[in-house]
Protein backbone atom coordinates (compact mmCIF):
# COMPACT_ATOMS: atom_id res chain seq x y z
CA UNK A 1 0.00 0.00 0.00
CA UNK A 2 2.66 2.39 1.16
CA UNK A 3 4.59 1.59 -2.25
CA UNK A 4 1.24 2.22 -4.54
CA UNK A 5 1.11 5.09 -2.28
CA UNK A 6 4.25 6.58 -3.11
CA UNK A 7 4.39 6.00 -6.85
CA UNK A 8 0.97 7.78 -7.20
CA UNK A 9 2.22 10.67 -5.41
CA UNK A 10 5.46 11.32 -7.56
CA UNK A 11 3.40 10.11 -10.72
CA UNK A 12 0.98 13.15 -9.77
CA UNK A 13 3.26 15.34 -9.31
CA UNK A 14 4.94 14.71 -12.48
CA UNK A 15 1.74 14.86 -13.90
CA UNK A 16 1.35 18.48 -12.67
CA UNK A 17 4.05 19.60 -14.52
CA UNK A 18 1.91 18.79 -17.76
CA UNK A 19 -0.49 20.36 -16.22
CA UNK A 20 1.20 23.57 -16.34
CA UNK A 21 2.68 22.88 -19.83
CA UNK A 22 -1.04 22.19 -20.97
CA UNK A 23 -2.74 24.83 -19.18
CA UNK A 24 -0.67 27.94 -21.06
CA UNK A 25 -0.19 25.71 -24.25
CA UNK A 26 -3.76 24.60 -24.69
CA UNK A 27 -5.50 27.98 -22.75
CA UNK A 28 -7.00 29.22 -26.08
CA UNK A 29 -8.39 25.68 -26.71
CA UNK A 30 -9.61 24.94 -23.28
CA UNK A 31 -10.88 28.51 -22.61
CA UNK A 32 -13.33 28.16 -26.09
CA UNK A 33 -14.59 24.43 -25.10
CA UNK A 34 -15.22 25.60 -21.11
CA UNK A 35 -17.27 28.27 -22.61
CA UNK A 36 -19.27 26.45 -25.05
CA UNK A 37 -19.50 23.30 -22.92
CA UNK A 38 -20.91 25.00 -19.59
CA UNK A 39 -22.94 27.67 -21.96
CA UNK A 40 -22.05 30.38 -19.85
CA UNK A 41 -22.76 33.82 -20.72
CA UNK A 42 -22.80 37.87 -19.18
CA UNK A 43 -25.14 38.16 -16.90
CA UNK A 44 -28.06 40.66 -17.95
CA UNK A 45 -27.46 42.99 -15.36
CA UNK A 46 -23.73 44.10 -16.98
CA UNK A 47 -24.65 42.72 -20.72
CA UNK A 48 -28.25 44.69 -20.90
CA UNK A 49 -30.08 41.24 -21.75
CA UNK A 50 -30.92 40.11 -25.16
CA UNK A 51 -31.92 42.01 -28.52
CA UNK A 52 -35.94 41.42 -28.05
CA UNK A 53 -36.59 44.02 -30.75
CA UNK A 54 -35.52 47.21 -33.14
CA UNK A 55 -37.03 50.03 -34.87
CA UNK A 56 -35.30 51.04 -38.19
CA UNK A 57 -35.37 55.06 -38.25
CA UNK A 58 -33.57 55.16 -41.67
CA UNK A 59 -30.02 56.95 -40.49
CA UNK A 60 -30.59 55.12 -37.22
CA UNK A 61 -32.12 52.40 -35.22
CA UNK A 62 -33.56 51.66 -31.74
CA UNK A 63 -32.71 48.70 -29.99
CA UNK A 64 -34.60 47.17 -27.17
CA UNK A 65 -33.84 44.91 -25.05
CA UNK A 66 -35.48 42.79 -22.65
CA UNK A 67 -36.25 44.27 -18.99
CA UNK A 68 -33.71 42.45 -16.59
CA UNK A 69 -35.58 41.68 -13.45
CA UNK A 70 -33.61 38.45 -13.00
CA UNK A 71 -32.75 37.30 -9.50
CA UNK A 72 -30.70 34.46 -7.93
CA UNK A 73 -33.61 32.41 -7.47
CA UNK A 74 -36.92 33.61 -9.25
CA UNK A 75 -37.16 37.62 -9.85
CA UNK A 76 -36.65 40.98 -8.30
CA UNK A 77 -38.62 43.43 -7.80
CA UNK A 78 -36.47 46.47 -9.20
CA UNK A 79 -34.77 45.96 -12.75
CA UNK A 80 -33.91 47.77 -15.47
CA UNK A 81 -34.40 48.21 -19.54
CA UNK A 82 -31.71 48.90 -21.79
CA UNK A 83 -31.99 50.95 -24.96
CA UNK A 84 -29.62 52.10 -27.63
CA UNK A 85 -29.42 54.02 -30.37
CA UNK A 86 -27.46 53.21 -33.25
CA UNK A 87 -26.37 55.00 -36.08
CA UNK A 88 -26.57 53.36 -39.96
CA UNK A 89 -25.11 56.77 -41.44
CA UNK A 90 -25.27 59.40 -38.46
CA UNK A 91 -27.41 60.08 -35.20
CA UNK A 92 -29.89 63.23 -35.71
CA UNK A 93 -29.17 66.07 -32.65
CA UNK A 94 -32.38 65.08 -30.96
CA UNK A 95 -33.88 61.58 -30.99
CA UNK A 96 -37.36 61.36 -29.91
CA UNK A 97 -38.33 57.24 -29.37
CA UNK A 98 -41.54 56.09 -28.09
CA UNK A 99 -41.07 52.45 -26.61
CA UNK A 100 -43.43 49.74 -26.22
CA UNK A 101 -41.55 46.86 -24.45
CA UNK A 102 -44.50 45.29 -22.72
CA UNK A 103 -45.60 44.76 -26.35
CA UNK A 104 -49.58 45.42 -25.61
CA UNK A 105 -49.80 48.03 -28.16
CA UNK A 106 -49.40 51.11 -25.36
CA UNK A 107 -46.44 53.40 -25.58
CA UNK A 108 -44.80 52.77 -22.17
CA UNK A 109 -42.81 55.27 -22.04
CA UNK A 110 -40.78 58.15 -24.47
CA UNK A 111 -37.57 59.35 -24.30
CA UNK A 112 -35.73 62.20 -25.52
CA UNK A 113 -32.49 62.06 -26.42
CA UNK A 114 -30.13 65.11 -26.98
CA UNK A 115 -27.01 63.38 -28.70
CA UNK A 116 -25.13 66.85 -28.78
CA UNK A 117 -25.63 67.98 -25.44
CA UNK A 118 -25.58 64.07 -24.07
CA UNK A 119 -28.55 64.60 -21.89
CA UNK A 120 -32.25 62.40 -22.24
CA UNK A 121 -35.19 63.29 -20.73
CA UNK A 122 -37.45 60.50 -19.74
CA UNK A 123 -41.35 60.86 -20.14
CA UNK A 124 -43.28 57.54 -17.84
CA UNK A 125 -46.57 56.40 -19.66
CA UNK A 126 -46.28 53.32 -17.49
CA UNK A 127 -46.31 53.45 -13.25
CA UNK A 128 -43.16 50.73 -13.99
CA UNK A 129 -41.22 53.22 -15.44
CA UNK A 130 -39.36 54.57 -12.64
CA UNK A 131 -36.10 56.82 -13.70
CA UNK A 132 -33.37 56.95 -16.05
CA UNK A 133 -30.42 55.22 -14.54
CA UNK A 134 -27.59 55.45 -17.16
CA UNK A 135 -26.85 57.40 -20.13
CA UNK A 136 -24.27 56.59 -22.06
CA UNK A 137 -22.42 57.08 -25.16
CA UNK A 138 -20.66 54.33 -26.26
CA UNK A 139 -18.79 54.01 -29.76
CA UNK A 140 -20.93 56.24 -32.15
CA UNK A 141 -24.28 55.38 -30.59
CA UNK A 142 -25.77 55.90 -27.35
CA UNK A 143 -27.15 53.28 -24.40
CA UNK A 144 -29.78 54.01 -21.83
CA UNK A 145 -30.83 52.05 -18.52
CA UNK A 146 -34.16 52.98 -17.61
CA UNK A 147 -35.39 51.72 -13.91
CA UNK A 148 -37.96 49.32 -13.84
CA UNK A 149 -40.25 48.43 -10.83
CA UNK A 150 -42.34 45.89 -10.83
CA UNK A 151 -45.83 46.85 -10.23
CA UNK A 152 -48.47 43.94 -9.05
CA UNK B 1 8.48 14.88 22.54
CA UNK B 2 10.40 16.88 20.34
CA UNK B 3 14.05 17.19 21.40
CA UNK B 4 15.16 21.03 22.41
CA UNK B 5 19.05 21.85 21.60
CA UNK B 6 20.72 24.52 19.31
CA UNK B 7 20.79 24.69 15.92
CA UNK B 8 22.94 22.87 13.84
CA UNK B 9 24.12 22.12 10.70
CA UNK B 10 21.71 21.13 8.00
CA UNK B 11 21.07 17.60 8.36
CA UNK B 12 19.46 17.39 4.83
CA UNK B 13 21.70 18.92 2.17
CA UNK B 14 19.62 20.67 -0.41
CA UNK B 15 22.82 22.86 -2.38
CA UNK B 16 23.63 21.15 -5.30
CA UNK B 17 27.31 21.75 -7.22
CA UNK B 18 27.49 23.92 -10.31
CA UNK B 19 27.39 21.02 -12.58
CA UNK B 20 24.62 19.47 -11.16
CA UNK B 21 22.96 22.58 -11.16
CA UNK B 22 22.87 23.22 -14.37
CA UNK B 23 22.51 19.80 -15.52
CA UNK B 24 19.03 19.56 -13.33
CA UNK B 25 18.62 23.33 -14.63
CA UNK B 26 18.51 22.29 -18.31
CA UNK B 27 15.22 21.36 -18.76
CA UNK B 28 13.69 24.53 -17.39
CA UNK B 29 15.88 25.99 -19.75
CA UNK B 30 14.07 24.16 -22.70
CA UNK B 31 10.27 24.18 -21.20
CA UNK B 32 11.10 28.03 -20.55
CA UNK B 33 12.69 28.25 -23.96
CA UNK B 34 9.72 26.94 -25.96
CA UNK B 35 6.84 28.16 -23.75
CA UNK B 36 8.39 31.96 -23.70
CA UNK B 37 9.12 32.03 -27.46
CA UNK B 38 5.20 30.33 -28.31
CA UNK B 39 6.48 29.17 -31.38
CA UNK B 40 8.06 32.71 -32.79
CA UNK B 41 11.29 34.22 -32.41
CA UNK B 42 11.07 38.24 -31.84
CA UNK B 43 12.38 39.81 -34.58
CA UNK B 44 12.07 43.20 -33.83
CA UNK B 45 15.82 43.68 -31.99
CA UNK B 46 14.36 45.69 -28.75
CA UNK B 47 11.90 42.44 -28.37
CA UNK B 48 14.65 40.05 -28.89
CA UNK B 49 16.59 42.02 -26.27
CA UNK B 50 14.14 42.39 -23.66
CA UNK B 51 13.18 38.19 -24.62
CA UNK B 52 16.41 37.59 -23.40
CA UNK B 53 16.86 39.62 -20.70
CA UNK B 54 13.37 38.02 -19.13
CA UNK B 55 15.10 34.40 -20.31
CA UNK B 56 18.56 35.00 -18.23
CA UNK B 57 16.64 36.30 -15.40
CA UNK B 58 14.51 33.68 -14.84
CA UNK B 59 16.85 30.56 -15.72
CA UNK B 60 19.97 32.24 -13.38
CA UNK B 61 16.99 32.58 -10.59
CA UNK B 62 16.29 28.99 -11.29
CA UNK B 63 20.18 27.62 -11.31
CA UNK B 64 20.89 29.92 -7.98
CA UNK B 65 17.83 28.04 -6.65
CA UNK B 66 19.65 25.05 -7.34
CA UNK B 67 22.82 25.33 -7.07
CA UNK B 68 22.46 27.47 -3.32
CA UNK B 69 19.20 25.59 -2.00
CA UNK B 70 17.52 28.75 -1.22
CA UNK B 71 14.08 28.58 -2.72
CA UNK B 72 12.19 32.23 -0.98
CA UNK B 73 14.89 34.15 -1.83
CA UNK B 74 15.43 33.61 -5.67
CA UNK B 75 11.17 33.09 -5.89
CA UNK B 76 10.80 36.60 -4.31
CA UNK B 77 12.85 38.63 -6.48
CA UNK B 78 10.56 36.47 -10.03
CA UNK B 79 7.52 37.06 -7.88
CA UNK B 80 7.98 41.32 -6.86
CA UNK B 81 9.68 41.30 -10.09
CA UNK B 82 6.42 40.04 -11.99
CA UNK B 83 3.96 42.70 -9.84
CA UNK B 84 5.84 45.70 -10.71
CA UNK B 85 5.70 45.01 -13.90
CA UNK B 86 2.64 43.44 -14.20
CA UNK B 87 1.45 46.60 -12.97
CA UNK B 88 3.79 48.72 -15.57
CA UNK B 89 2.32 46.56 -18.30
CA UNK B 90 -1.34 46.75 -16.92
CA UNK B 91 -1.40 50.75 -16.38
CA UNK B 92 0.52 51.60 -19.78
CA UNK B 93 -2.25 49.56 -21.61
CA UNK B 94 -4.67 51.25 -19.85
CA UNK B 95 -3.44 54.37 -20.65
CA UNK B 96 -3.06 53.23 -24.11
CA UNK B 97 -6.74 52.18 -24.59
CA UNK B 98 -8.33 54.86 -22.16
CA UNK B 99 -6.23 57.45 -22.05
CA UNK B 100 -6.40 56.90 -18.08
CA UNK B 101 -6.71 54.34 -15.55
CA UNK B 102 -10.45 54.90 -14.59
CA UNK B 103 -13.13 52.64 -15.97
CA UNK B 104 -15.60 54.70 -17.91
CA UNK B 105 -19.54 53.28 -18.22
CA UNK B 106 -18.60 53.08 -21.80
CA UNK B 107 -16.44 49.65 -20.96
CA UNK B 108 -19.04 48.30 -18.13
CA UNK B 109 -21.71 48.33 -20.55
CA UNK B 110 -19.29 46.61 -23.64
CA UNK B 111 -18.56 44.39 -20.91
CA UNK B 112 -14.45 44.96 -22.05
CA UNK B 113 -13.14 44.78 -18.53
CA UNK B 114 -9.95 42.54 -18.08
CA UNK B 115 -11.10 39.84 -15.70
CA UNK B 116 -8.85 38.34 -13.06
CA UNK B 117 -9.17 35.70 -10.52
CA UNK B 118 -10.11 37.60 -7.35
CA UNK B 119 -13.14 37.77 -8.86
CA UNK B 120 -13.75 33.72 -9.35
CA UNK B 121 -15.05 32.76 -5.58
CA UNK B 122 -17.76 35.24 -6.45
CA UNK B 123 -19.07 34.26 -9.93
CA UNK B 124 -19.42 30.24 -8.79
CA UNK B 125 -22.89 30.70 -7.07
CA UNK B 126 -24.31 32.46 -9.08
CA UNK B 127 -23.32 30.55 -12.14
CA UNK B 128 -24.50 27.54 -11.17
CA UNK B 129 -28.07 29.41 -10.88
CA UNK B 130 -28.22 31.33 -13.19
CA UNK B 131 -25.68 30.05 -16.07
CA UNK B 132 -24.05 33.65 -16.19
CA UNK B 133 -21.13 35.42 -15.15
CA UNK B 134 -21.62 38.65 -12.60
CA UNK B 135 -18.89 40.50 -14.71
CA UNK B 136 -18.52 43.02 -17.37
CA UNK B 137 -15.99 41.05 -19.19
CA UNK B 138 -15.25 38.86 -21.94
CA UNK B 139 -16.24 35.01 -21.70
CA UNK B 140 -13.72 34.44 -24.52
CA UNK B 141 -11.58 36.47 -26.88
CA UNK B 142 -9.67 40.01 -26.08
CA UNK B 143 -7.53 40.71 -23.25
CA UNK B 144 -8.02 39.09 -19.72
CA UNK B 145 -10.95 36.92 -20.74
CA UNK B 146 -13.41 35.52 -18.37
CA UNK B 147 -12.80 31.86 -19.60
CA UNK B 148 -9.04 31.83 -19.92
CA UNK B 149 -8.70 33.27 -15.96
CA UNK B 150 -10.37 30.09 -15.02
CA UNK B 151 -8.73 27.26 -17.26
CA UNK B 152 -5.59 29.43 -15.58
CA UNK B 153 -6.96 29.21 -12.31
CA UNK B 154 -7.89 25.40 -12.45
CA UNK B 155 -4.18 24.97 -13.88
CA UNK B 156 -2.53 26.42 -11.23
CA UNK B 157 -5.20 24.56 -8.55
CA UNK B 158 -4.32 21.60 -9.95
CA UNK B 159 -0.32 22.16 -10.03
CA UNK B 160 0.25 24.43 -6.88
CA UNK B 161 -2.97 24.46 -5.28
CA UNK B 162 -2.70 27.62 -2.76
CA UNK B 163 1.19 28.03 -4.00
CA UNK B 164 -0.23 29.93 -6.79
CA UNK B 165 -0.27 32.69 -3.79
CA UNK B 166 3.23 32.87 -3.62
CA UNK B 167 4.19 31.53 -7.34
CA UNK B 168 1.38 33.23 -9.52
CA UNK B 169 -0.51 35.93 -8.22
CA UNK B 170 -0.51 39.06 -10.14
CA UNK B 171 -0.40 41.22 -6.80
CA UNK B 172 1.43 39.13 -4.38
CA UNK B 173 3.95 40.38 -4.84
CA UNK B 174 3.49 43.49 -4.10
CA UNK B 175 2.98 43.12 -0.05
CA UNK B 176 5.88 40.67 -0.39
CA UNK B 177 7.91 42.86 -1.33
CA UNK B 178 6.66 45.48 1.78
CA UNK B 179 7.27 42.97 4.15
CA UNK B 180 10.93 42.85 3.12
CA UNK B 181 11.99 46.21 3.38
CA UNK B 182 12.46 46.78 7.08
CA UNK B 183 15.58 44.07 8.44
CA UNK B 184 12.94 43.60 11.45
CA UNK B 185 9.73 43.84 12.19
CA UNK B 186 8.47 46.95 14.18
CA UNK B 187 4.99 45.04 15.40
CA UNK B 188 5.69 41.49 16.60
CA UNK B 189 2.74 40.21 17.77
CA UNK B 190 -0.42 39.35 15.75
CA UNK B 191 -3.65 37.78 17.26
CA UNK B 192 -4.04 34.37 15.55
CA UNK B 193 -7.50 34.91 15.43
CA UNK B 194 -6.87 37.34 12.21
CA UNK B 195 -5.96 34.19 10.07
CA UNK B 196 -10.09 33.86 9.88
CA UNK B 197 -10.81 37.37 8.39
CA UNK B 198 -10.02 35.52 5.07
CA UNK B 199 -12.59 33.43 5.38
CA UNK B 200 -14.93 35.85 6.76
CA UNK B 201 -14.70 38.14 3.93
CA UNK B 202 -15.10 35.10 1.38
CA UNK B 203 -17.94 34.09 3.19
CA UNK B 204 -19.38 37.44 2.83
CA UNK B 205 -18.37 38.65 -0.75
CA UNK B 206 -19.92 35.00 -1.55
CA UNK B 207 -23.31 35.69 0.07
CA UNK B 208 -23.07 39.32 -1.20
CA UNK B 209 -22.76 38.72 -4.49
CA UNK B 210 -24.77 35.81 -4.68
CA UNK B 211 -27.67 38.14 -2.97
CA UNK B 212 -27.25 40.94 -5.40
CA UNK B 213 -25.55 39.48 -8.33
CA UNK B 214 -22.68 42.24 -8.27
CA UNK B 215 -18.73 41.35 -7.66
CA UNK B 216 -18.89 42.75 -4.51
CA UNK B 217 -15.15 42.46 -3.18
CA UNK B 218 -14.64 44.10 -6.41
CA UNK B 219 -16.76 46.69 -6.33
CA UNK B 220 -15.75 48.20 -2.67
CA UNK B 221 -12.95 45.76 -1.17
CA UNK B 222 -10.51 45.18 -3.77
CA UNK B 223 -7.15 47.12 -3.01
CA UNK B 224 -5.30 46.34 -5.74
CA UNK B 225 -7.77 48.80 -8.41
CA UNK B 226 -5.43 51.22 -6.83
CA UNK B 227 -2.95 50.08 -9.06
CA UNK B 228 -4.84 48.61 -11.95
CA UNK B 229 -8.12 50.19 -12.75
CA UNK B 230 -10.91 51.53 -11.20
CA UNK B 231 -14.18 53.29 -11.96
CA UNK B 232 -14.64 56.89 -12.37
CA UNK B 233 -15.58 59.02 -9.30
CA UNK B 234 -18.59 60.15 -11.41
CA UNK B 235 -20.96 60.03 -7.69
CA UNK B 236 -20.59 59.89 -3.96
CA UNK B 237 -21.06 56.20 -4.17
CA UNK B 238 -17.91 55.81 -6.28
CA UNK B 239 -15.81 58.60 -3.99
CA UNK B 240 -16.90 56.36 -0.87
CA UNK B 241 -15.59 53.41 -2.62
CA UNK B 242 -12.70 54.85 -3.58
CA UNK B 243 -11.95 56.20 0.06
CA UNK B 244 -12.21 52.18 0.73
CA UNK B 245 -10.09 50.78 -1.55
CA UNK B 246 -7.03 52.85 -1.47
CA UNK B 247 -7.10 53.39 2.46
CA UNK B 248 -7.15 49.27 2.06
CA UNK B 249 -4.00 49.22 -0.29
CA UNK B 250 -2.53 51.72 2.11
CA UNK B 251 -2.96 49.86 5.13
CA UNK B 252 -2.84 46.09 3.96
CA UNK B 253 -0.54 46.43 1.09
CA UNK B 254 1.99 49.00 2.21
CA UNK B 255 1.83 50.09 5.90
CA UNK B 256 1.24 46.65 7.91
CA UNK B 257 3.38 44.11 5.64
CA UNK B 258 6.03 46.89 6.04
CA UNK B 259 5.89 46.89 10.17
CA UNK B 260 4.95 43.67 10.73
CA UNK B 261 6.94 41.66 7.65
CA UNK B 262 4.10 39.80 7.05
CA UNK B 263 2.07 39.45 3.99
CA UNK B 264 -0.74 41.08 5.42
CA UNK B 265 -3.00 41.31 2.64
CA UNK B 266 -2.16 37.84 1.11
CA UNK B 267 -2.76 36.04 4.63
CA UNK B 268 -4.89 38.54 6.63
CA UNK B 269 -7.81 39.57 3.70
CA UNK B 270 -7.68 38.15 0.24
CA UNK B 271 -10.42 36.28 -0.15
CA UNK B 272 -9.21 34.01 -2.84
CA UNK B 273 -6.60 32.45 -0.80
CA UNK B 274 -9.08 30.63 1.68
CA UNK B 275 -10.84 29.12 -1.78
CA UNK B 276 -7.11 28.23 -2.85
CA UNK B 277 -6.69 26.85 0.87
CA UNK B 278 -9.72 24.36 -0.42
CA UNK B 279 -8.56 23.49 -3.80
CA UNK B 280 -5.20 22.87 -2.19
CA UNK B 281 -6.74 20.13 -1.07
CA UNK B 282 -6.19 17.91 -4.29
CA UNK B 283 -2.58 19.36 -5.03
CA UNK B 284 0.06 16.70 -4.17
CA UNK B 285 2.28 18.98 -2.80
CA UNK B 286 2.91 20.63 0.20
CA UNK B 287 5.64 21.43 3.37
CA UNK B 288 5.98 19.31 6.03
CA UNK B 289 8.57 19.09 8.70
CA UNK B 290 10.09 16.24 10.03
CA UNK B 291 10.04 16.13 13.89
CA UNK B 292 12.67 13.79 13.44
CA UNK B 293 15.15 16.40 13.10
CA UNK B 294 13.30 19.34 13.96
CA UNK B 295 15.31 21.21 16.77
CA UNK B 296 12.59 22.87 17.98
CA UNK B 297 14.20 26.57 17.09
CA UNK B 298 11.27 27.93 16.01
CA UNK B 299 12.76 30.41 13.37
CA UNK B 300 10.07 28.83 11.42
CA UNK B 301 7.77 29.91 13.32
CA UNK B 302 8.76 33.54 13.47
CA UNK B 303 9.72 33.66 9.53
CA UNK B 304 6.40 32.38 7.90
CA UNK B 305 5.17 35.52 5.89
CA UNK B 306 1.25 34.31 6.31
CA UNK B 307 1.65 32.94 9.70
CA UNK B 308 1.35 29.48 8.22
CA UNK B 309 3.20 27.83 10.76
CA UNK B 310 2.77 27.09 14.61
CA UNK B 311 4.19 26.01 17.66
CA UNK B 312 1.56 23.36 17.13
CA UNK B 313 1.78 22.83 13.51
CA UNK B 314 5.33 22.19 14.40
CA UNK B 315 4.66 19.35 16.72
CA UNK B 316 2.28 18.03 14.25
CA UNK B 317 5.15 18.45 10.99
CA UNK B 318 2.86 20.30 8.64
CA UNK B 319 1.81 23.83 8.24
CA UNK B 320 -1.38 25.18 8.02
CA UNK B 321 -3.99 25.10 6.04
CA UNK B 322 -2.97 28.86 4.57
CA UNK B 323 0.79 27.83 3.83
CA UNK B 324 1.39 29.36 0.44
CA UNK B 325 4.19 27.37 -0.26
CA UNK B 326 6.70 29.81 -0.60
CA UNK B 327 9.82 28.35 0.92
CA UNK B 328 10.42 30.84 3.47
CA UNK B 329 10.37 28.08 6.30
CA UNK B 330 12.22 25.50 3.65
CA UNK B 331 15.09 28.46 3.71
CA UNK B 332 15.35 29.43 7.46
CA UNK B 333 15.73 25.99 9.20
CA UNK B 334 18.83 25.49 9.90
CA UNK B 335 18.20 21.51 10.20
CA UNK B 336 16.85 21.21 7.13
CA UNK B 337 13.38 19.73 8.66
CA UNK B 338 11.33 21.57 6.95
CA UNK B 339 10.77 20.49 3.51
CA UNK B 340 8.69 20.66 0.15
CA UNK B 341 6.89 17.00 0.37
CA UNK B 342 5.09 15.18 -2.08
CA UNK B 343 1.73 13.51 -0.53
CA UNK B 344 1.70 9.84 -0.04
CA UNK B 345 5.67 9.81 -0.13
CA UNK B 346 7.25 9.41 3.57
CA UNK B 347 8.70 12.70 4.55
CA UNK B 348 12.18 11.64 5.32
CA UNK B 349 12.94 10.09 1.97
CA UNK B 350 14.04 11.82 -1.35
CA UNK B 351 14.06 15.43 -0.21
CA UNK B 352 15.91 16.39 -2.91
CA UNK B 353 13.61 15.37 -5.42
CA UNK B 354 10.66 16.33 -4.45
CA UNK B 355 11.76 19.58 -3.62
CA UNK B 356 13.39 20.11 -7.31
CA UNK B 357 9.91 18.42 -8.89
CA UNK B 358 7.89 21.38 -6.85
CA UNK B 359 10.19 23.52 -7.99
CA UNK B 360 9.88 22.52 -11.39
CA UNK B 361 5.94 23.01 -11.64
CA UNK B 362 6.02 26.36 -9.69
CA UNK B 363 8.87 27.73 -11.26
CA UNK B 364 7.41 26.87 -14.61
CA UNK B 365 4.02 28.36 -14.23
CA UNK B 366 5.78 31.35 -12.69
CA UNK B 367 7.94 32.11 -15.60
CA UNK B 368 5.15 30.96 -18.40
CA UNK B 369 2.74 33.05 -16.54
CA UNK B 370 4.56 36.27 -16.04
CA UNK B 371 6.78 36.44 -18.98
CA UNK B 372 4.96 38.20 -21.26
CA UNK B 373 3.85 40.69 -18.85
CA UNK B 374 7.14 40.88 -17.72
CA UNK B 375 8.52 41.38 -21.14
CA UNK B 376 5.97 44.27 -21.68
CA UNK B 377 6.96 46.05 -18.42
CA UNK B 378 10.62 45.70 -19.60
CA UNK B 379 9.25 47.34 -22.77
CA UNK B 380 7.90 50.43 -21.50
CA UNK B 381 10.24 51.25 -19.39
CA UNK B 382 12.77 51.33 -22.16
CA UNK B 383 10.14 53.24 -24.29
CA UNK B 384 10.35 56.05 -21.34
CA UNK B 385 13.99 55.95 -21.00
CA UNK B 386 14.62 56.38 -24.82
CA UNK B 387 10.97 58.44 -25.57
CA UNK B 388 10.12 59.85 -22.70
CA UNK B 389 6.58 57.97 -22.47
CA UNK B 390 5.59 54.84 -21.97
CA UNK B 391 2.62 54.55 -24.29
Amino acid sequence: MKRALKIAGYTWAVTCIVAVLATFIGNNYFNAKLASATGITISPWFSGGEIVGSIDHGTYKTVIRRPVFDGLIGERKEGFIQIEWQPVTVLPPVIEDRIDFTGDGKEDFAFRLDTTAGTGALTPRNPSVIAIQTLVKVNQGWVARIQLRKVS
Amino acid sequence: MMKEHPPQEKTVEVRQSAGKSFLFALPMMLLTLMMMLGGRIPSDPQQLFVFAVTYLFFNVLFFLMLHTGKTDRYRAIAFITFSLLFVVSFVSHMFEARGSMSLSHEKIILCEVPFCHLVIPMTLIPAAFTKTIIFPGMITGGFASIASMFVIWIGASLSMGRGWCSWGCFFGGLDDAFSRILKKPLLRKINPRWTYLPWAVLLAIVLTAAAFLSPTYCTWLCPFKTVTEFQAVTSFKILVQTIIFVSLFIALVIVLPLLTKRRIQCSLFCPFGPMQALTNRINVFDVRIDPDICTNCKRCVKACPTLSITEESVRAGRTLMSCMKCGTCVDVCPSGAAAFHVRGTPVEENRNMKRLLFLYVAFLFLATFSAGMIQDGLSRIIRLITTGSMI
